[in-house]
């Protein structure tokens, strides 16, 4: 399969205003960016700085109040909802399974999937075949995340979309995990756009990172140079303190 | 038979005076309420008893809308309570009860089990509005507390190209079936746990307990009926506020 530099994703001056409590609250703020097929992107930044809000714009869970989105220079609102998160796939950062088994699971969006396929599937993320009968209350933290991935793929997606998939995990399954997003972007040539509080993984990853405060864009570009040497005062002391 | 009359009444509340004097006697807070409740329910009974009489009497058509008009509204204004985290549950409320009462006493009238009387239509719609309001209070309070608390498993199915029907399918079905729990239950115990309300009364004003028995079975499978429609109406219309139409959960 060839991977093609292409924007598969775009924000627009996108941004988006809620209101809690009866106050109004920017939770994403004027984030214009576009996402190569096939790369990886860490969005990044301390809590409440926008990330998995403006990851819910992606696939259009939220919808956002001010610009716009597109996906393959369309508007999201162009794409029939169901049909565009069939192809900007989302993960939130508690895997959620359907009671059942993993086979259950995987066949959730696609009920016509072959045993062949399943295999394949949970081969694909480091899982023997056998996991298939197993219920899936029965899992530990990591192979719950890793089936959350296999039923994702099972829909072929263009993007995934990963909300600390990380942040529940032990060292161990965490870095199963980031071999596997690495490993999935490349073969499968999946754009990749993952949150994490940790510059650590981000540049375990690679790719390009965003740096967010308070819904803003706050610095772009390669990981290890926006992790390394940081252009602004903000990125460098919050990179700093999580490094440390 | 025994004749009943205000001194029976009066002597009977002799039993709410002895739930009083526990209560005080236990410590326990609810004297007052007993107290108020006793009065209350007497009061509010006695004037039911004479305005029924009148409308019997006057026998029009009018009084007996208005009066089940009068029931639906406070029904669907009570139940709507428990709407809380969605807005419209009166008029849903409002909608499904209406429709539970209208579709099963006018399958009533047109199958001749009843007659258009103010006899018959006005109990019946009393039971009928008061068990589709609960059922209905069931279903808001299901809904609402099953998708709040499920909203993970809701987005998972939204955010792997679900529509918000198919993401909440399992929420919908759980709370139209606690909606309907109540009757079920009345339905598999009846006769065996306790003798139901109407088939008492029937039976103390001097019914033969067959006649009474025949008469419980119609009101039992009225009641299904009108509580599924109801539960069923309320489900529907109370989980579409919780998405629009972009497939968004906005609860």
């Amino acid at each position: 399969m060839s991977c093609h530099n292409t924007v598969v994703l775009e924000t627009r001056h996108a941004g988006r205003q809620i209101i809690k409590n009866g106050n109004a609250i920017r939770t994403v703020d004027n984030v214009s960016y576009a996402f190569n097929k096939a790369h990886i992107y860490n969005l990044i930044g301390p809590s409440g700085a926008g990330k998995s809000s403006l990851l819910r714009l992606l696939n259009r869970l939220d919808e956002p109040t001010e610009g716009e989105v597109r996906f393959f220079d369309k508007p999201l609102a162009e794409y029939p909802p169901t049909e565009l998160r069939r192809m900007v796939s989302m993960l939130f950062q508690t895997p959620y399974l359907f009671p059942g088994t993993v086979r259950d699971n995987l066949q959730f969006c696609c009920c016509d999937l072959t045993d062949d396929k399943i295999g394949q599937l949970l081969t694909r993320v480091g899982l023997d075949e056998s996991f298939a009968g197993k219920d899936a209350d029965d899992l530990s933290g990591g192979e719950r995340q890793r089936v959350a991935i296999a039923r994702a793929l099972s829909l072929e997606p263009e993007v995934l979309l990963l909300d600390e998939p990380t942040a529940s995990l032990d060292p161990t399954s965490s870095q199963t995990i980031e071999d596997l997003i690495l490993r999935l972007s490349e073969e499968l040539c999946l754009t990749t756009i993952i949150v994490t509080h940790h510059p650590n993984q981000a540049l375990r990853l690679g790719g390009e990172t965003l740096f967010l405060v308070k819904g803003r864009l706050v610095e772009t570009g390669k990981t290890e140079k926006v992790l390394k040497d940081p252009e602004t005062e903000l990125a460098r002391k919050y990179i700093n303190r999580e490094l440390r | 038979m025994i004749e009943t009359g205000y001194m029976q009444v009066l002597a009977a509340a002799a039993l709410a005076v002895l739930a009083i004097v526990l209560a005080k006697v236990k410590a326990i807070p609810v004297g007052k309420e007993i107290a108020f409740g006793t009065v209350r329910s007497f009061v509010q009974l006695v004037a039911v008893g004479y305005a029924l009489e009148f409308i019997f009497n006057t026998k029009s058509f009018w009084l007996v809308a208005l009066s089940v008009a009068v029931m639906t509204v406070v029904g669907a204004y009570t139940a709507a309570q428990r709407a809380k985290h969605f807005t419209g549950g009166f008029f849903i409320a409002l909608i499904s009860i209406s429709a539970g009462s209208l579709v099963t006493l006018g399958l009533m009238l047109a199958l001749r089990i009843i007659t258009p009387e103010a006899r018959y239509i006005i109990p019946l719609a009393g039971m009928i509005i008061s068990n589709t309001m609960n059922a209905g209070a069931v279903t808001f309070d299901r809904i609402s507390s099953d998708l709040k608390d499920h909203r993970l498993a809701v987005e998972t199915a939204l955010a792997l190209g679900k529509t918000w029907r198919q993401a909440s399918l399992r929420f919908y079905r759980n709370a139209v079936k606690a909606g309907m729990i109540s009757i079920l239950n009345f339905m598999k115990t009846v006769g065996i746990v306790a003798l139901p309300g109407a088939m008492t009364g029937m039976i103390l004003a001097g019914a033969s307990p067959l006649e009474a028995v025949l008469i419980q079975v119609i009101v039992g499978y009225m009641l299904i009926s009108s509580v599924s429609i109801a539960s069923i109406l309320a489900g529907e219309m109370a989980i579409r506020r919780f998405f629009n139409a972009a497939e968004q959960f906005v609860g």
